[in-house]
C-alpha cells in the first residue's frame, strides 16, 4: 500500500485526532449542562429549606408538628442503605410496585 | 498521593493523554509501509481497546450485582457501557478516516474487524431501549445485567472471531512476527493506551458522581417537600412513602 503524501495524509490524522476532542468537548459541554441542573435545583432546595425554617420559627407549633421528623431525617439508619449511586432506583420502584 | 482520589485522576488524565498524543507527533517515527496517516493508530488503537475492556467490565460488573443484587454494580455496569459506547462511537470514526485514507473506502463490509465490531457496538446499543422498555426497577436492572452478562461474552468472542478470519485487510500490528512494532512505536503505544485507559475511568467516574448528586437531590427533594406538607398539617413524607410501601 503506497504512502500517501504528507499534505493528504496530514488532512485525515487531523481529522481523526480533531473527531476525538469534539467528542470529548461535547461529552464535558452535557456534564457542564447537568452540572448546572443540579446547581439550580441544589438553589431551589435550599430556598424550599430557608423557608421552612422561616415558618417553623413563625410557627413554633407546627414545628412540633414536625416532631416526627426523625424519620425524615438523612442520617436515619434506615436511610443509609440508599446513600449509594442508584439508591434511589431501588426506592422508586418499590413505589412503583405497589 | 493517592491516585483514586477525583482531583488527581482527572489531571493524570490530561497529563498522560498530552504526553501520549506528544509522543505521536515528535518521537514515534513514520511507518514505513503507510507513512504519516499511520498516526491514527495511536488513536484508534486504544480507544478500541477501552471500549471492548469497557464492554467486558461491565459484564463483571453485571455478574456481581446479579450475585449481590446490589443496585449499586447495575448502575456502574450501566455507566461501563454507556462510557464504553461514547467510546464505541469515535472508534467507528476514527477507524473509517483511517479505512477512506488507506483503503479509499469508509467502511469495508467483508472485512471481519470492523463488521464484527460494529456488531458488538450495535448490540450494546440495543441496551438502552432494553433498559427503559422495563417500568418496574428491579427488573429492568436484573435485566439489565442479563443483557450486559450475555453481550460481554461476545466480547473475546469478537477477538477470536477477527483472529481465525481469512481475509486480513485490516492489519494485524501485535499478531505477526516479521512486522511488530519497534521499540518508539511500542512506547508511544502503550502511553496512548494508558492515557484512554484514564480517560475511560475518569468518564465513569464522572458519570457516577453526577448520578449519585442527582440522586442525593431527588432524595433531598422528596423529604423537604414532604416536610413542607407536613408543617402545613398533612402527612409528612416518609410516611407517605412507607404507606405506599405497604400499601
Amino acid at each position: 500500500m503506497p504512502a500517501l503524501p504528507l499534505d493528504e495524509a496530514g488532512k485525515y490524522v487531523a481529522g481523526a485526532y480533531v473527531v476525538f476532542l469534539a467528542l470529548l468537548l461535547i461529552y464535558v459541554a452535557i456534564m457542564a449542562t447537568r452540572l448546572q441542573r443540579i446547581d439550580r435545583e441544589l438553589a431551589e432546595l435550599a430556598e424550599l429549606a430557608e423557608r421552612r425554617d422561616d415558618r417553623s420559627v413563625r410557627d413554633p407549633d407546627g414545628a412540633d408538628a414536625g416532631g416526627e421528623r426523625p424519620a425524615n431525617d438523612p442520617g436515619t439508619p434506615g436511610r443509609e442503605a440508599e446513600d449509594v449511586p442508584g439508591g434511589d432506583l431501588r426506592r422508586s420502584s418499590r413505589q412503583e410496585v405497589s | 498521593m493517592n491516585f483514586r482520589s477525583p482531583r488527581i485522576l482527572p489531571w493524570l488524565t490530561v497529563v498522560t493523554l498530552t504526553a501520549g498524543f506528544a509522543l505521536v507527533f515528535f518521537f514515534a517515527p513514520n511507518d514505513a509501509d503507510q507513512g504519516f496517516i499511520q498516526k491514527i493508530f495511536y488513536l484508534h488503537v486504544p480507544l478500541a481497546i477501552c471500549a471492548l475492556v469497557g464492554f467486558m467490565v461491565a459484564a463483571v460488573q453485571a455478574i456481581i450485582h446479579l450475585r449481590g443484587g446490589d443496585s449499586k454494580w447495575d448502575v456502574r455496569s450501566y455507566v461501563s457501557i454507556h462510557i464504553s459506547i461514547i467510546l464505541g462511537v469515535a472508534v467507528l470514526i476514527t477507524g473509517a478516516i483511517w479505512a477512506r485514507a488507506s483503503w479509499g473506502k469508509w467502511f469495508v463490509w467483508d472485512e471481519p474487524t470492523l463488521v464484527s465490531f460494529l456488531i458488538v457496538f450495535l448490540l450494546y446499543c440495543t441496551y438502552y431501549p432494553l433498559r427503559y422498555a422495563i417500568e418496574d426497577r428491579e427488573r429492568q436492572a436484573r435485566y439489565a445485567s442479563v443483557f450486559a452478562v450475555t453481550a460481554g461474552a461476545f466480547v473475546p468472542l469478537n477477538f477470536i472471531a477477527v483472529r481465525l478470519a481469512e481475509t486480513l485487510v485490516h492489519p494485524r500490528v501485535f499478531a505477526t512476527s516479521d512486522s511488530g512494532l519497534p521499540p518508539k512505536m511500542w512506547i508511544t503505544f502503550l502511553v496512548c493506551l494508558a492515557g484512554m485507559g484514564l480517560l475511560w475511568e475518569t468518564l465513569v467516574r464522572f458519570e457516577l458522581a453526577a448520578k449519585s448528586s442527582r440522586a442525593r437531590l431527588g432524595r433531598l427533594r422528596r423529604a423537604l417537600e414532604g416536610d413542607d406538607v407536613g408543617v402545613a398539617g398533612s402527612r409528612i413524607a416518609p410516611l407517605a412513602h412507607g404507606a405506599t410501601e405497604t400499601s
